[in-house]
C-alpha cells in the first residue's frame, strides 16, 4: 500500500530597499530513496527567474534562483507530489548480537567510513561536564539504547517555538530545556555520537496526521547508524520511529548542512522573511 | 686594492659557529661563489648601496608591495631585497628538485585516498584524528574526483640547509602558495642593476614559469573541453598578494577576476564582459576554502562566486588547488610524510623532514613540556610564522605562558628542535655592511596530468634581524635573487 502526498512550500522574502542583485539556494525538494518516489515537481517565483536545479556539497537536489533586476519583494511557490510506501519500522527489527555490534562500532574501519556523522559540529557539541548525559547500557541493544534516547530527549525538551532560533546552541538548550524539532535533532545528535553511533541530522516535511492539514513548518529528525539493519530514522520532537508521514528532503552533520534557504543578496537595510508548508495526503 | 676603499666584504665578519653559504670557516670563498666575489669585490660599498636603492625604489614603483596585518595597522611594505644573490649549484638542486617532486606527488596520492577510500588510516598509519579534528577536512570533497586527478597544483616547499650541509624540509604549502611573484621580481630587478654578472655564470631562467603554469591549468581542464578558458580569482586588491594575483594573470595572458566577475548558471560558471557571458573552464584561485562559495560555505563571504562548488562538484570546472587541499597542509600531516612517502611510493624520502613531537601524544607532550628551551613551537594551523615561539628566546615567564597554552589545547602543537639555519652574507641597511643572516628556500613545485615541474630557482627569505630564525615576509624578512646553475 502507498500513500500519495502532495506538499506546498511557500516562502516570501521582503526587502527594505531595493536589492540589486541575489542568489538564493532552496533545499527543499524531497529526495528519492527506498521509501519514496518524487513524481512531479513545479516551482514558480514572482520574479520571473529561472529556477536552476543543483546539489548541495552532500549530492542533494537543491533549486537556485539568481535575480538581475532589481525588486523588493520576491514570493516563491514550490509543490511537490510524492508517491510514499507504507511501513512499520518495527517490522524490519532483527534479533541483535549484541556484543558484536558494540565491537563494530568501537572497531577502526567502521569509525573511519562513518566520519561525518560521528565527529562534534557547531551545534552538536556538548558543554564540557555534560558529556556523559545519557549513557547507553551496553547490556542492551544499540537500537533500544536509540528508543529509550528518543524518549528521554522527547521528555527532557519542552517543545516550545520562540524561545530558541536557527543558531541555538546545545549549551542553552540544556540550561534551558525548550525548544523545537531543530534543538531536539541536534541534542539527539551530540548524544548518540558520543556513544560512537553515527547519526545524521535529517530535514523534510512532517505530515501530520490524515484529513488534517494547515500551515507548518520544515521538519527535522536523525537518522542513525544501526549495525544489523542501517540507517533507521528516530524522531525525538514526537517520541516516534521515523514511518510514512516522514518525507525526507535531506541529511547532513547538523542544521547547517539542511538549512532550506541560503541566499546572498546585495542591498541593505532590514528584511522580512517567512515560510509555511502544507501538505495533504490521498490514500 | 686601494685600503682606503671600503669594499663589500671588507668588514664581513664570519662566525665560525654558523654554517656560512659562501664562506668556509676560514673565510675562503666556496667554489661557486668566487667568480661573483671577483665581480662584486671591485666595488665600494657605496657604489653598492647606490644600486640597491635604485633596485629598492623601482618594487615600489612597480607597486610590487605586500601587506603586514598586525592587531591595529595594515601596514604597505616592500618584500625587503638585495642585489647579492644566492648560488644552488647543480647537483644540489637535482636533489631539491627530485626531493619536491616525491613530495608533491605523495601528498596528491594522499589527498586522493582520505577523500575516497581512506586506506592509509585503515591501515594504521596516519591517526583517523589528524582529518577528523581538521579544519580543513571538507566533507563535501568525499568522493569527488577532481578534474585529472590532481588536488595540489600548486606547491610550496620550505626548505632549509642546516649546519649539517643537508637539505631539511619544513613545511609543505598546498593552499595557496604565494611568492613566485617576487622570485620573478627579484631576477629582473638583479638583472636591470647588474646585468653583467650574468654573462660569467650559466644561470637557469625563472621567468617560465607562468607558462608552466598556465600548461598545467590547461591540463586539467575538464571533460569535453577543447581549448579551456583559464582565470585567476583574486579576493581584491586589498589582499596581502594581490600584486602576485595581477603579476601571474597577466604574465598568463588570462583575465584576473574577483568573485562578482564571475557567475554560475546551470552549474556552469560564466565571467561577465562587455561582450556578454564568457565560459570559464579552469580557476586558479587565490580564495580560500570556506570563502568561494557563500552557498556552500560560509554565507558572509563577499569574496566567493554562489554556486562554484556545486559546478565544481558536476566535473564543470576545475579549482586549483582543489578545495579541501588544506588538509595536508596541517603541520600535524607533515610529521607523518615519511609515511606517506613509503605508503603510497614505495620510496625513501629524497629530502629529509624535522624530527617533530605531537603534543597531542601524552609523552611526546611530556618531553615537549619539559624542553621548551630547545624547541620551536608552532600551532599546526597558521600560516605565515604567526604563532611560533623560539624556545631560547624565551624569558622563564613567557615558558610558562607557552607550557600553559600547550596544555589547554596539544592538538594545536607541534615543536620540532631549534634547527640551524644556514646564512647568507646580507646587506643590512643599519650597519651599511654585509652580515650573515639565516636563509631558507620556498621552491615551487606544479602537478599536472602527466606533467610536473619544479621552478629552477625559488624565493630564498632572509630573517633580517640578527639571530631571528623566522623568515617569513609577514614577520619582517627580506629576500635574495636565486640562482639555480645550469649542468
Amino acid at each position: 500500500m502507498s500513500l500519495e502526498y502532495s506538499i506546498t512550500y511557500n516562502a516570501e522574502n521582503e526587502y527594505e530597499n531595493p536589492v540589486e542583485n541575489a542568489s538564493w539556494q532552496f533545499l527543499i525538494v524531497p529526495e528519492n530513496n527506498d521509501t519514496q518516489e518524487l513524481l512531479h515537481v513545479d516551482i514558480k517565483n514572482s520574479l520571473g527567474a529561472k529556477n536552476e536545479f543543483s546539489e548541495n556539497g552532500y549530492g542533494f537536489r537543491t533549486v537556485r534562483i539568481n535575480t538581475w533586476e532589481k525588486f523588493q519583494k520576491l514570493n516563491i511557490r514550490a509543490t511537490f507530489k510524492l508517491k510514499k510506501k507504507s511501513f512499520n519500522p518495527f517490522g524490519q527489527v532483527p534479533i541483535f548480537d549484541i556484543v558484536s555490534n558494540y565491537e563494530l562500532v568501537q572497531s577502526l574501519d567502521f569509525k573511519v567510513d562513518f566520519e561525518p556523522f560521528l565527529g562534534q559540529t557547531k551545534f552538536t557539541t556538548l558543554p564540557q561536564g555534560s558529556i556523559n548525559l545519557f549513557v547507553f547500557d551496553t547490556a542492551l541493544s544499540i537500537f533500544d539504547n536509540l528508543l529509550t534516547l528518543n524518549t528521554w530527549i522527547y521528555q527532557f525538551i519542552k517543545f516550545n517555538t520562540g524561545v530558541t532560533h536557527v543558531n541555538t546552541l546545545l549549551e542553552e538548550v540544556l540550561e534551558n530545556p525548550e525548544g523545537v524539532c531543530q534543538d531536539f535533532a541536534h541534542l539527539f545528535c551530540a548524544l548518540a555520537r558520543a556513544n560512537k553511533i553515527p547519526t545524521r541530522y535529517v530535514c523534510g516535511y512532517l505530515h501530520q496526521g490524515n484529513g488534517y492539514f494547515g500551515d507548518s513548518q520544515m521538519h527535522a529528525w536523525v537518522e542513525t547508524y544501526v549495525p544489523q539493519v542501517g540507517w533507521v530514522g528516530f524522531d525525538p520532537t514526537n517520541n516516534l520511529l521515523v514511518d510514512d508521514n516522514h518525507i525526507k528532503v535531506a541529511h547532513g552533520k547538523d542544521f547547517n548542512d539542511c538549512s532550506p534557504l541560503k541566499g546572498v543578496v546585495y542591498s541593505y537595510g532590514a528584511n522580512k522573511t517567512s515560510h509555511n508548508v502544507e501538505i495533504q495526503a490521498q490514500q | 686594492m686601494n685600503s682606503d676603499v671600503k669594499t663589500i666584504f671588507s668588514s664581513y665578519h664570519n662566525n665560525a659557529q654558523l654554517f656560512d653559504e659562501v664562506f668556509d670557516s676560514n673565510g675562503v670563498a666556496k667554489n661557486v661563489y668566487q667568480k661573483l666575489l671577483d665581480l662584486y669585490g671591485n666595488h665600494s660599498i657605496q657604489e653598492y648601496v647606490q644600486l640597491n636603492n635604485k633596485a629598492k625604489a623601482s618594487f615600489f614603483n612597480q607597486g610590487i608591495t605586500f601587506q603586514v596585518y598586525d592587531n591595529k595597522v595594515t601596514q604597505e611594505k616592500i618584500f625587503p631585497f638585495d642585489l647579492f644573490p644566492r648560488i644552488i649549484d647543480e647537483d644540489e638542486w637535482e636533489i631539491i628538485e627530485k626531493g619536491a617532486i616525491q613530495r608533491s606527488k605523495a601528498l596528491n596520492l594522499f589527498l586522493w585516498d582520505i577523500y575516497h577510500d581512506k586506506k592509509i588510516i585503515k591501515d594504521g598509519i596516519v591517526p583517523l584524528d589528524l582529518i577528523s579534528s581538521s579544519a580543513n577536512y571538507l566533507h563535501q570533497m568525499i568522493g569527488v574526483d577532481p578534474p585529472g586527478g590532481i588536488y595540489n597544483h600548486i606547491s610550496g616547499t620550505d626548505i632549509i640547509k642546516h649546519s649539517d650541509g643537508h637539505y631539511y624540509v619544513l613545511e609543505d604549502n598546498i593552499r595557496c602558495p604565494s611568492g613566485v611573484s617576487y622570485v620573478i621580481c627579484n631576477r629582473t630587478a638583479l638583472k636591470r642593476a647588474l646585468f653583467g654578472v650574468f654573462n660569467h655564470y650559466k644561470t637557469h631562467s625563472v621567468t617560465n614559469y607562468a607558462e608552466n603554469l598556465l600548461e598545467i591549468l590547461e591540463s586539467v581542464k575538464p571533460k569535453g573541453v577543447d581549448v579551456p578558458n583559464c582565470v585567476v580569482l583574486t579576493p581584491g586588491m586589498y589582499n596581502s598578494a594581490f600584486y602576485e594575483h595581477s603579476y601571474l594573470a597577466k604574465a598568463m595572458g588570462v583575465e584576473l577576476v574577483e568573485g562578482r566577475d564571475l557567475f554560475v548558471e546551470n552549474d556552469f560558471v560564466y565571467m561577465k564582459t562587455i561582450r556578454g557571458p564568457i565560459k570559464v573552464d579552469v580557476i586558479y584561485r587565490r580564495v580560500d576554502d570556506l570563502y568561494m562559495d557563500p552557498l556552500e560555505f560560509k554565507p558572509e563571504s563577499a569574496l566567493g562566486v554562489p554556486g562554484l562548488f556545486a559546478a565544481y562538484r558536476k566535473g564543470n570546472v576545475c579549482l586549483a588547488n582543489a578545495p579541501g587541499t588544506g588538509v595536508a597542509d596541517d603541520k600535524a600531516i607533515y610529521t607523518y610524510m615519511p609515511q606517506i612517502i613509503k605508503y603510497y611510493l614505495d620510496e625513501t624520502p629524497i629530502l629529509n623532514n624535522v624530527h617533530t613531537y605531537h603534543c597531542s601524544r601524552p609523552d611526546e607532550l611530556k618531553y615537549v613540556l619539559e624542553h621548551i628551551h630547545e624547541l620551536v613551537i608552532k600551532p599546526v594551523d597558521e600560516a605565515g610564522g604567526y604563532g611560533i615561539s623560539i624556545g631560547n628566546r624565551l624569558t622563564k615567564d613567557e615558558i610558562k605562558v607557552v607550557q600553559e597554552e600547550i596544555k589547554q589545547n596539544p592538538r594545536k602543537y607541534i615543536a620540532q628542535p631549534i634547527m640551524s639555519l644556514s646564512v647568507h652574507p646580507t646587506y643590512i641597511d643599519e650597519s651599511e655592511s654585509f652580515e650573515q643572516r639565516h636563509v631558507d628556500l620556498r621552491t615551487f613545485t606544479l602537478l599536472g596530468h602527466e606533467k610536473e615541474f619544479v621552478l629552477k630557482g625559488g624565493l630564498s627569505r632572509v630573517a633580517l634581524k640578527r639571530g631571528n630564525l623566522i623568515v617569513n615576509s609577514s614577520q619582517g624578512g627580506g629576500s635574495k635573487d636565486t640562482w639555480v646553475l645550469k649542468k
